[in-house]
């Protein structure tokens, strides 16, 4: 019984985590990521990431108490966070354009 | 665990941790609907109608004799309907920063106090800069995840939205008020909140300056906002053309749309640029359409053009500062940020009287910290008014004054509160009546204390806006009264009428 309780506050706190950092680090993956991909004008694209980027904090959050354990909502925030950051910020030359 | 159950949980504990600083975020964002309201009536200088005598040129002028020599800019705003005086802010290049309000009809500094400034300050960054701006915003993300968990665990929301059982068991009159108020302010609410974390983007996200601008916030700010700016050039300033002439042309190729914020830029360097901002009260969102001037010769430099999504930006930023639309509008705000007060304060107590009978820890530090900033907050407000009132226009110090009434109030009540938690409801209805009277005692102390400002003088004049200060404080003050009355010190549990289901287990 002790074993399970601690078990299941160590994936609570894993999933508040993983709903404030790693729900972080996917809004900012995103915003990077929308705004290098957006079909628009510099500014606009920027603005529009910005706009958008508490959504997808807030979905992030949700996901992080929604998923079925605590690892899944890890693998799925992080790696996304991950991967929409990295195709932001590798393309030097793309990211920069007007 | 389905998602209904961990989205209860998550609506249930991610809900209750942040409510003391929502329930202040959302009151003081209630208040400060009528902050400039609030801000003339805390200004008895201002309660006759006086002629303007001081123009932009003069407003310049006195900052550039008063202010500190090193000035790096200069933000002034001429007097309108609901404010009615000069204000004048600047900072130096060293980053220290100045203000002052000017008395249209003397040109010389108003009496210093807080104003209704002070509540709009305490909403958006609790008085504590750039980390009180980050608390806010987080608090802000807690109550955007709690109204989303909240219609996702919500079975019945229309059937809700007709249910309030006040003389049902404890627990289940709290929750229909939560229910509720949640669900009639739920766009509102939700809308809100989302323009409230949108306001401060660019601090709280600056992951689109960073991967776009190569993280040149000059560059950034300058291309997303469609503004100007001219690098200093390191020579004296000439002379400047006249403020006054410059206003005039604005208003002239703005076919006659009022200005608002002037900034003048590095003021004494030759590099100096006047910008003159469009004040539009019947549109949602600034329009953008700022004229930049060349402070020496006057010539028009630059006409801001804001980006489509810059506009939508600003069009989110205008409806959640609600200066559109008039009273109405503002009216309806505040109606609806009561609504969230109620929201958050009605959560609060369906989480304690579900715990109460089972002497789960944190039931008495919840009901401590309940009483102490739900009823501490109104009452330290009414305190810094009565202060307002009470401390002499003269006194150097009166806005301080105001601000530590305030301070000392708020602590007063949250200890009363925490001393007096297992006799919390003869706390809380002395704590009424302290607040029914505070606000009752307003209207009447300002017949002594602002002679031009008072019901009786004001009304007759037709001055809305200072009749409706002390009407709002009449009907807040005989409403505690009426709750004190009604609060019964010494409650028989009732029954509960049925057993709860297995949603409200989880809750």
């Amino acid at each position: 019984m002790d074993m399970t309780l601690q078990t299941r506050r160590l994936s609570v706190a894993s999933r508040v985590l993983a709903a404030l950092v790693g729900g972080y680090g996917l809004a900012y993956g995103c915003t990077a990521f929308l705004s290098v991909y957006l079909p628009l004008a510099r500014p606009d694209r920027v603005a529009l990431a910005g706009l958008l980027c508490f959504a997808v904090w807030v979905v992030g959050a949700l996901y992080a108490f929604g998923a079925r354990s605590a690892t899944r909502a890890w693998l799925v925030i992080g790696g996304l966070a991950l991967l929409t950051g990295l195709c932001g910020f590798l393309p030097t030359e793309l990211r920069t354009r007007p | 665990m389905s998602l209904r159950q961990s989205m209860a949980g998550l609506h249930t504990w991610g809900g209750l941790l942040p409510s003391w600083l929502l329930y202040v975020i959302i009151f003081t964002g209630t208040v400060a609907c009528f902050d400039k309201e609030l801000e003339r009536w805390m200004r008895p200088a201002l309660h006759d109608d006086s002629s303007a005598q001081l123009t932009a040129e003069g407003a310049r002028n006195w900052v550039m004799a008063n202010a500190d020599k090193d000035l790096h800019a200069i933000w002034m705003r001429g007097p309108n309907e609901r404010e009615p005086f000069w204000a004048v802010h600047w900072m130096t290049n060293a980053g220290e920063q100045g203000k002052a309000m000017l008395d249209p009809a003397t040109g010389a500094p108003l009496a210093e106090t807080l104003g209704g400034q002070f509540f709009f300050t305490l909403h958006y960054n609790l008085h504590a800069d750039t980390l009180g701006m980050y608390v806010v915003g987080l608090a802000g993300m807690f109550m955007l995840v709690a109204l989303v968990s909240g219609v996702i665990i919500h079975r019945r929301i229309f059937k809700d939205f007709f249910t309030l059982r006040p003389r049902a068991n404890g627990q289940r009159a709290w929750l229909d008020a939560h229910n509720l108020f949640g669900v009639v302010g739920f766009p509102f609410h939700l809308l809100l909140a989302y323009t409230g974390v949108v306001v401060f983007v660019a601090s709280y996200m600056p992951a689109g300056g960073q991967v776009a601008y190569g993280n040149d916030q000059e560059a950034y700010f300058t291309e997303v906002t469609g503004s100007y700016h001219r690098e200093e050039v390191g020579r004296p300033a000439p002379p400047a053309v006249s403020l006054d002439g410059l206003l005039r042309d604005a208003q002239a190729r703005w076919t006659g749309a009022q200005p608002g914020w002037i900034v003048i830029e590095h003021p004494l360097d030759a590099s100096a640029v006047v910008a003159i901002r469009r004040a539009d009260a019947s549109r949602i969102g600034d329009l953008g359409g700022t004229l930049s001037y060349d402070a020496a010769t006057g010539e028009l430099l630059h006409v801001q053009e804001q980006p489509p999504f810059y506009r939508a930006y600003s069009w989110m930023v205008g409806l959640h500062m609600a200066q559109f639309g008039g009273t109405l509008v503002r009216a309806l705000y505040l109606m609806l940020g009561l609504a969230g007060c109620a929201m958050v304060v009605a959560g609060t107590r369906v989480w304690l009287r579900k715990r109460e009978a089972r002497a789960v820890p944190g039931v008495a530090l919840v009901r401590a910290l309940d009483g102490a900033v739900y009823l501490g907050l109104p009452v330290a407000s009414l305190a810094l008014l009565w202060a307002n009132r009470l401390l002499p226009a003269e006194l150097p110090w009166r806005a301080s004054g105001e601000g530590w009434t305030f301070v000392i109030a708020w602590l007063a009540v949250a200890l009363w509160s925490a001393l007096a938690r297992h006799h919390w409801r003869l706390a809380l209805r002395s704590q009424l009546v302290l607040i029914g009277l505070l606000a009752l005692g307003l209207p009447l102390l300002s017949l002594l204390a602002a002679p031009n400002g008072h019901l009786l003088a004001a009304l007759p004049r037709g001055d809305w806006g200072l009749v409706g200060v002390d009407l709002a404080l009449l009907a807040i003050g005989l409403i505690a009264l009426i709750q004190a009355w009604r609060l019964n010190p010494d409650p028989v549990a009732r029954p509960a009428r049925r057993a709860p289901g297995r949603l409200e287990e989880a809750l």
